[in-house]
Order: C-alpha cells, then sequence, then structure tokens
C-alpha cells in the first residue's frame, strides 16, 4: 500500500502561503503588492465592479489568507486559490456530500458556503486529516475495505465519517449509515463505509481490526 | 470450456488470487484527496472556455454578435463555429451516426455545445461573455415523445439524415426500410413467427417501458491542457493534457501528434462505465492553449453531465406458449430512441438478436423496431445498464407463470436451450448451480399476485431473472513486465477509472511468480502501452489472461538468468556492494528451477534457493501482446452458445396505503468462473443492484412538453439513491472455472443490471403492473387510489 498519503497532504498544507505575497486582477490579471492598491486598481480600471476581498482563515490548524471574489464558495477558494483539490465538486448545490469539511467543528457543504463567510474560523479539509497521523486508521480502513470505486466522493465521504468520529467515537452501524445519508455515491459504495468507520473506531479505541468472515463481510457489518 | 489454452490456466492451488483485502495501490490517494481529477488541475496564468448552450431542444444559430462580449474586461477570445482551425477540427473519441462538424450551429437537444467558446480570464467571466452574446435563433419544431415523433405528420426534425443506425447492429437484420418521417425501421425476423403462434395453446400480450436513465459521472467532464517544448522529450511541441484519462490517443490523433508527445500524467478517470465518449470540454483545450499561448481550462457543469446510461424505450411483446411453460414464438415490437446527433445505437439497434431471446429453445421471434429521431438527450457508447433489453423476457416468464400457475424459475428452465445450442437439451451447469443456491439465499417460495400480506400488513412481492455473462474477449492487449534490480515491475499507463482491474493483473503476476502481492511494482507512466480496459471484472480476467502469458514468459527468462549467474558470477565490481552469492544452480536447466515464496529454488529441492531479488543482477523484460481465446459467448452466431450464467432475486415489501415500495433484499448469485479480487466482484455487484434500483424506483427525465427542456438536471430533482435507500444485497459466487479467460474466469460483466427485476417484484406483491421509476403515486394510480 502507498503510504505516502500523510508526506504528500503534508507537504500540500506547506506549500499553502500563510500570507498574501501578490494581489492580482481577476479580471485582467494586473498584479499588486497590497489590497489597497487593488483596490485603486478597480476604482480606475473596472468602476462598478466589486474588488476581490482578503479572507483569514484557521486552514487545517494554520492561519492563512486567501484572496476571493466575494461571491466564491468555500469549495472554489479551496480549489482554485488554495491548491487543495480533495474538496470536490460534484453537484454544485449541496446535494452530494462530496465537498464536505469540517467548519468550527461541523461538517458542512463547501460548494453552498461561501468563503467569506468563514472569516476566521477553523476549516479542515481532507488533506488534513490526511497529514494527521492520528486519523490514519480510518484512511487505512477505507482502503483495506475498498470503499471507494473511482474514488472521486470519497474525500466527502471520509470527512463525514471523520465528524461522526468526533462526536462519537464509537458509532454503530446505523449511527455511520445516517452521518453519510448526505454523501452520493455513483458508483454505489454503501455498503462497505460502515465497515471501514467500524475497523477505524475500533483500531482507534485500541482494539484490533475487524476480522474477515468466510463471506466476506467484516463482523458483523 | 477452461483456459486450457494459456500457461497453468488449470491451476489449482492459489496464494494470491482470492485474497480479500488488499488494498488498491492508489486508494489511498483516492481516499485523502492526493488523487487528482480533470477539472481539479489549477495552473498558473490558467484561462478558462465555455461553450455556448443551446436553451433550445431544437434550434439553429443564424448570427452571433459578439461585439459587446469582446469587449468586457477578462474576455480574451470568442471563437465561432465559422472559425478556420474549429472547423478544421474532428473528433477522434468513440462517436456515432452521421458524420458532422465538430461544432456548428445546430443543437438538437438543450445544453449541448453550440456555435460559440468563449475564452477567458475566470468561468465567471466566460459565462458573462456568453450573456452578453446577441445570438438570433431559429427555434425548430422538437421531437422529445417518441410515440408523438414517430406518428405520421410529426414534425421531421432531421430531414437530411437517412442512413440507419448501425452501432452493433447485427449483419442479419433487416434495415431495408426507407426512413419516414423520423423514424427508421428494422427488423430481425427469424423462424416462422406464424406458425410458432398457431402451435401455442396460450398467448400473453404485454407493454413494457423502459425509461432513460443517466450516466451521471460524479466528476464533471472537461480537461486542461498547456503546451511546452522540452529536450528531454525531444523535438518539437509537447502536448500535456489532463483530464482526457482513457482517450489519450483520441486526443493526439485529433491534434495530429505521436502519442508520446501528448503527456497525461493523471491516472484518475472517475466513474466512467461504459460511458467513454469525450465531451467537447476535454478536446478543445489543446487548441485553446495553442492559440493563447497560456494553460486552458474547461469544465461542464453538472447540469451539462445529464447523458444517457440507457435510452428510453417502449415495448409490446406477444408471447405464444404451451401448457409446460414452452415458449413457441416471440414477437417484439418496438420503439427506441435515436437521441440526438451522435448517440449510440445500444439501446436500440445495437440490442437486437443479442438479446434474452437467444437465450431460449424458441426460434420464433420476430424483432421490429422503430428507431426515432429524438431531441431528448445522446447516450455515449453503451448502456453499460443491462444492455440488450434482458428483462422483455423475464417480464415474458413471470406472465407465463403467472397464467399457469407455475414458478417462474421451472419457467425459465422448461425454455432455457443448453449449452452447445438452441437443441441442446442439457442443462446450462452454471444456471442449475445459480438457482439452487438463490433458492436457499431468498428462502424462495413463489407465490401467485397479490396474495401475501406480510405481518405489518404489506404486501409481499418475489422476483427472479437470470442472464448469461458476455464476456467482452476482443481486445488485444499490450502486456510487459520487467525484472529491475531484483523487483518485478509491472508498467501501465493507466488509468483508473471505478474497477480495480490494475491490481487484478497484479495479483496474478504475483501468483504465476511466486511473490507476495506487495511485491510487484505497479509503475504508471503515460508512455506505456498496457492498458487492461475492455470491460469491468470480464475485462479484468482478459487483461490479466495476456498478463499471465506475459508472466511466464518473464519467469522463463529469470530461471535462465539465474543459471547463467550461478554458472558465471560477476567479477567485484570498483564500486558498490559486492555481487550477491549466486544459488546453487550450476549445471541445472530451467525445468529444473521454480519461483516460490519469493525465491528461485531448485524443485526437488525446494529449501535451496536464493531470494528472487538476489538471483540475477540482470534487468529482464518480457512482453507479450494478445488476448485471450474469444468467449464461449462470441464464437458462431452471437448469442446462439451460452457462457457463464447469473440469477437475481428480488424481494420487496409495498404499502398498498401510501404506495411505498421497500425492496427487503437483493439476491445475486453469480458465475464469474473463479474470483480474482472477491471485493471488486462484490462491488461491481452492489454497483448493478444500486444502478437497477435507481432506475426502477427512483429516477427518470422530466421534460417539458412544450418546449423540450429537460427540468431536472440536478442533482436534487434527478435522485439518485443514498445510503439509506440503498438495498441490502446477498450475494454468492459460484466457482465453475467454465471460462477461457484467466485461470477459467470470465468475470460478470454488468449482467445483473436490469430495469424490471423490482417492478416484477411489485407486480407480484400487489397484482398491478407499474412502469418505472415505480414512485409512490404511481403505485397508488396502479392500485386505483389516485
Amino acid at each position: 500500500m502507498d503510504n505516502h498519503e500523510p508526506a504528500r497532504t503534508s507537504e500540500m498544507i506547506r506549500a499553502v502561503p500563510a500570507a498574501l505575497d501578490e494581489y492580482r486582477c481577476p479580471l485582467c490579471g494586473a498584479c499588486f503588492a497590497t489590497r489597497a492598491e487593488l483596490a485603486r486598481h478597480y476604482e480606475g480600471e473596472h468602476p462598478g465592479v466589486v474588488a476581490p476581498v482578503v479572507v483569514a482563515l484557521m486552514l487545517n490548524g494554520e492561519s492563512r489568507q486567501v484572496l476571493i471574489e466575494p461571491h466564491w464558495t468555500l469549495q472554489r477558494a479551496l480549489q482554485f486559490r488554495l491548491g487543495l483539490s480533495g474538496t470536490k465538486h460534484m453537484c454544485d448545490r449541496g446535494a452530494c456530500g462530496s465537498c464536505t469539511v469540517i467548519l468550527g467543528g461541523r461538517p458542512v457543504l463547501a460548494c453552498t458556503t461561501l468563503a467569506i463567510e468563514c472569516e476566521g474560523m477553523e476549516v479542515q479539509t481532507i488533506e488534513g486529516v490526511a497529514a494527521d497521523l492520528r486519523w490514519k486508521p480510518l484512511v487505512d480502513a477505507y482502503c483495506r475495505w475498498d470503499a471507494m470505486q473511482c474514488g472521486y466522493c470519497t474525500p466527502g465521504f471520509l470527512m463525514a465519517a471523520k465528524a461522526l468520529l468526533d462526536r462519537n467515537p464509537h458509532p454503530t452501524e446505523e449511527e455511520c449509515r445516517a452521518a453519510l445519508a448526505g454523501n452520493i455515491c455513483i458508483c454505489g459504495t454503501y455498503p462497505r463505509h460502515a465497515t471501514a468507520i467500524l475497523e477505524a473506531a475500533m483500531l482507534m479505541g485500541g482494539e484490533g481490526a475487524i476480522p474477515v468472515s468466510e463471506d466476506g463481510g467484516g463482523a458483523d457489518a | 470450456m477452461p483456459d486450457y489454452d494459456g500457461v497453468n490456466g488449470l491451476r489449482e492451488e492459489f496464494r494470491v488470487v482470492g485474497s480479500r483485502n488488499l488494498p488498491g495501490r492508489l486508494s489511498q490517494a483516492l481516499a485523502t484527496g492526493v488523487a487528482k481529477f480533470g477539472l481539479d488541475y489549477v495552473m498558473p496564468g490558467m484561462l478558462h472556455a465555455k461553450f455556448l448552450r443551446s436553451p433550445y431542444a431544437n434550434a439553429r444559430v443564424v448570427s452571433v454578435d459578439a461585439t459587446a462580449a469582446r469587449a468586457l474586461p477578462g474576455v480574451v477570445e470568442i471563437i465561432t463555429w465559422e472559425d478556420e482551425e474549429i472547423r478544421a477540427l474532428g473528433s477522434r473519441g468513440e462517436r456515432f451516426g452521421t458524420s458532422k462538424p465538430w461544432l456548428d450551429n445546430i443543437a438538437d437537444r438543450e445544453g449541448v455545445e453550440v456555435a460559440v467558446i468563449a475564452v477567458a480570464e475566470s468561468e465567471d467571466i466566460c459565462e458573462e461573455a456568453l450573456r452578453a452574446l446577441v445570438v438570433k435563433w431559429e427555434v425548430l419544431p422538437h421531437v422529445t415523445d417518441l410515440i408523438k415523433g414517430s406518428r405520421e405528420g410529426a414534425p421531421v426534425i432531421r430531414p437530411e439524415e437517412s442512413t440507419p443506425p448501425s452501432f452493433g447492429r447485427p449483419g442479419t437484420v433487416n434495415n431495408d426500410f426507407p426512413k419516414k418521417g423520423n423514424v427508421y425501421h428494422v427488423e430481425l425476423i427469424s423462424g416462422d413467427i406464424v406458425e410458432g403462434f398457431t402451435a401455442a395453446d396460450h398467448i400473453v400480450e404485454y407493454d413494457m417501458y423502459t425509461p432513460a436513465f443517466a450516466a451521471h459521472l460524479p466528476n464533471p467532464s472537461g480537461s486542461i491542457a498547456w503546451w511546452s517544448k522540452d529536450p528531454y522529450q525531444g523535438d518539437g511541441p509537447n502536448l500535456h493534457i489532463e483530464g482526457a484519462v482513457r482517450e489519450k490517443h483520441a486526443i493526439s490523433v485529433m491534434y495530429g501528434l505521436p502519442d508520446e508527445k501528448t503527456i497525461q500524467e493523471g491516472l484518475f478517470m472517475g466513474g466512467k462505465y461504459c460511458d467513454w465518449g469525450l465531451r467537447k470540454s476535454q478536446e478543445i483545450t489543446p487548441l485553446l492553449a495553442k492559440r493563447t499561448g497560456r494553460p486552458v481550462r474547461c469544465v461542464n457543469t453538472r447540469e451539462e453531465m445529464y447523458d444517457f446510461l440507457m435510452n428510453e424505450r417502449y415495448l409490446h411483446l406477444k408471447v405464444g406458449f404451451m401448457n409446460d411453460g414452452l415458449i413457441t414464438a416471440v414477437e417484439d415490437i418496438s420503439v427506441a430512441d435515436h437521441g440526438s446527433r451522435g448517440s449510440s445505437s445500444f439501446g436500440n439497434v445495437g440490442d437486437l438478436t443479442q438479446g434474452p431471446f437467444n437465450t431460449m429453445k424458441c426460434k420464433n421471434v420476430a424483432q421490429r423496431m422503430d428507431v426515432v429521431d429524438s431531441n431528448r438527450g445522446i447516450m455515449y457508447v453503451s448502456g453499460q445498464h443491462c444492455p440488450f433489453n434482458w428483462d422483455s423476457l423475464t417480464l415474458g416468464i413471470h406472465l407465463i407463470a403467472e397464467k399457469l400457475d407455475m414458478d417462474p424459475i421451472d419457467v425459465a428452465k422448461v425454455n432455457l436451450h443448453g449449452p452447445a445450442s438452441q437443441d441442446d437439451p442439457n442443462p446450462v451447469p452454471s444456471f442449475e448451480r445459480c438457482i439452487e443456491a438463490g433458492k436457499k439465499l431468498m428462502d424462495w417460495d413463489w407465490h401467485k399476485a397479490g396474495v401475501k400480506v406480510l405481518p405489518d400488513g404489506r404486501m409481499h412481492g418475489m422476483s427472479f431473472r437470470y442472464q448469461m455473462c458476455p464476456r467482452h474477449s476482443g481486445v488485444v492487449y499490450k502486456c510487459k513486465l520487467e525484472y529491475r534490480d531484483g523487483v518485478v515491475h509491472m508498467p501501465t499507463q493507466g488509468p483508473l477509472f471505478g474497477a480495480y482491474v490494475v491490481e487484478a493483473n497484479a495479483m496474478v503476476v504475483a501468483e504465476e511468480l511466486g511473490l507476495r502481492y506487495e511485491e510487484v511494482s505497479i509503475d504508471y507512466d503515460y508512455r506505456e502501452p498496457f492498458r487492461a480496459f475492455g470491460g469491468g471484472s470480464d475485462g479484468t480476467t482478459a487483461s490479466a489472461w495476456a498478463m499471465k502469458e506475459c508472466a511466464n514468459l518473464l519467469k522463463r527468462q529469470i530461471l535462465e538468468a539465474a543459471i547463467d549467474y550461478a554458472e558465471n558470477p560477476p567479477q567485484p565490481a570498483m564500486f558498490g556492494p559486492p555481487p550477491a552469492e549466486p544459488g546453487p544452480f550450476k549445471g541445472l536447466k530451467p525445468e529444473d528451477l521454480d519461483l516460490v515464496g519469493s525465491k528461485v529454488v531448485i524443485k526437488a529441492e525446494p529449501d535451496k534457493g536464493v531470494p528472487l531479488s538476489q538471483a540475477s543482477g540482470k534487468n529482464l523484460f518480457a512482453t507479450y501482446t494478445g488476448r485471450p481465446p474469444l468467449s464461449v459467448w462470441s464464437t458462431g452466431p452471437m448469442g446462439k452458445v451460452l457462457d457463464v450464467m447469473n440469477a437475481a432475486f428480488c424481494e420487496v415489501a409495498v404499502d398498498t396505503d401510501t404506495g411505498e415500495v421497500e425492496i427487503l433484499r437483493f439476491g445475486a448469485v453469480a458465475d464469474p468462473g473463479l474470483v480474482l479480487r472477491p471485493i471488486s466482484l462484490e462491488s461491481q455487484i452492489d454497483q448493478v443492484m444500486y444502478f437497477s434500483q435507481g432506475c426502477q424506483l427512483l429516477e427518470d427525465f422530466i421534460y417539458d412538453e412544450r418546449t423540450g427542456v429537460r427540468l431536472n438536471n440536478n442533482m436534487l430533482d434527478y435522485k439518485k439513491p443514498g445510503m439509506l435507500d440503498a438495498a441490502p444485497v446477498e450475494r454468492e459466487f459460484i466457482e465453475t472455472r467454465g471460462s477461457n479467460a484467466v485461470y477459467g474466469a470470465s468475470g460478470i460483466s454488468h449482467s445483473l443490471a436490469n430495469t424490471h427485476l423490482v417492478i416484477i417484484a411489485i407486480q407480484n406483491a400487489i397484482g398491478a403492473w407499474v412502469d418505472p421509476p415505480a414512485t409512490p403515486d404511481k403505485v397508488l394510480r396502479a392500485l386505483g387510489k389516485a
């Protein structure tokens, strides 16, 4: 198994600059050293258009700034400004859970959350969870049980699972299913998620992995 | 026919193949968001592109005034269909129907790309530019209702086209009928249909409806492209493209580049299940990047991704049968969707002859089909979901059972011919075993319709179907394996769709070379020719057959090299560690040695040997180009001989007060020949059952009849099953090793996917037919309560 991902995701998080080093005009590409200069540029060159704003986030435990247009969603800010593409764009209207992040301790849908509303808030993305070795059992269990096929929706499921385990370290199978009810997997991997989460819960609680039963299922999951 | 032709095809002991919980090699990347799909790529200085999309179901762009759009800040280019470079483009991906320009001013479905491309600094600006266009449309009459569109006097939407649909069309089809209005008529007649009905003791007639069903790729299609010159890549420009995935070669051809000059490092293509078509957003970026000198990204929205996985079809069936249930004649009169231009003809003519009728003893079959041009939508390549309209026969079997008060399984048995031909009276062994296992799995106790009430007052229904597995076996695989610095490498270009094909190939390599699964290094490299495509589990068994042959060629070389190393040990080098101690192989022949437990050993004395990593200092490689023997299914006239089988079951509870249907459980018993990677196979079954549940209970396209506009192209109004909807699936595998792909495996393809298994169970519960999707309002209507 490729176990380099915690290191790779840590690297991705470190690659996000702590502070903005340039202020680029999204309309014409002109670059400025300060937000004030960019604002003046808008007044002169693009009158009547709302200038980009700077939003401060506590992103995966690190203080970060991002320059966005006020109507941008958090998903868009993460992908296009911060280089974190694990928060996936699928339905774009809060129906599939692929863009799930944890905002202020609660799972939210980044495609229907305006980035500007997240000012000063703690944002956890899949990259942050993957870089945190405490959550490796959850990632490993997802892989061991093939709780993914094409994998596009998987980070969103993992974030919903992480949020569940944050508030309930020993969920039942029913609680796992309920926690993931807002996530859509087009490949139909639903039966395996609860098994993976239950195994992760056992491992994180110091118990062993779920034994593989003869029919291939995991325990009673 | 087992795997007689290949090396070790009849292997009896398996260490790796069949093992559970061997994680996908890239699962960590997928789970942690490290994996990038086409739309995930963001490049510095990147531009964005968007197409004008038609708001009309059928229209022509008469003129476009782009003056205001071009004047918007951030707009880089507005390109129209009349542009010379656009006119020179030609798609090289999977495409069907009459040849047409890559982009023109004809919009034959709502939402189709038409006439204009906007290139700008952001997607928002592209959209603003498209809104600023002054487009003069000529709105034309449309057809979204197939029945109305097939009538005389209906507006003719493509009068200039007269070539009948052809993809998948059997050669024996009679399509020698002039097109009438929007309708191509085709017929396939075998035997004597009149005689067949005359011989029948009973005749049943029924109507059946199969709605269209969305392909619904999870990751919206799109690409980003840029050009570079890099001396390490040789002379001339290199095209970098991400998001073309499986169709990288088609992009190379489209832009006149050799494959090695088209660089695509991304491996992840998302859930493309038999939807291989390239969208324009995947094809246009290289041209735009060349024109602008900057990376260009073009990605569809979710709303632009509602293409068909299955076409709409109406059927009227007439079935004659004897008192013992033996079918004597079948007449299938269908109206099927031809879709918009470029739509695949699986689902219409591609279904003919390959369907369920060839598993029947009955030879008197008439299939008459009207294929109707429409503005409903497009289907790329195939109905991954239940090709060949198998359930038209499933429905008939249940109707016969109802009429004769027979168990439908017994009706199926009476009508299923043996493995050799339609005259073979012997049972299909695999079928018998699947049925027996399925009966036990489901506690099968069939009852007539509308008679069984559950303790909670709901009505109980159950259904059964069988299908054969059509293994894809025509793909040639270019395999390569390397032994380099003591490690076995399996290089492949990928990419990865939602099946663990590469992993199963690595398992076979490990099996043949006496290695652990983890010891086979899978090297992803876009320059490598090996792609393990050709279907899901069935393509896996075919590619793995070729890889098995390749592994044995490498094995022979390793054994020869180990002997050579023993007989001619290398001199110590000036630098580096001393050479490894050779094995005790002097004077031996390759036949005397084996690879066992990650070692080269002497067969007669298996405790004598050396680790494979020290067997030789040589770098070795083996190649094998080929495919397994054609599947039994595809030899001779298509479908006349059966391959391995499966049976599926469904049990429902219907609340006759609310119309709600609960699938209590699905049962699936399949004979994949041999299970290579169990979780993959189980996942495939879960997936097709999930598809089946969706299209029979939830999913439907809703059109505004007046405008032809689709009203529910979003994930709130087009409902896919979620975690709490998904029905329990109980599965069992029977391994007869009866196929001629690797070790006698065949996979299960998508044959368990169905369109009417749930619908039949509902009928068995309430005694009334409900067209899919069986939403509560429809169930109540069928009960006369709404």
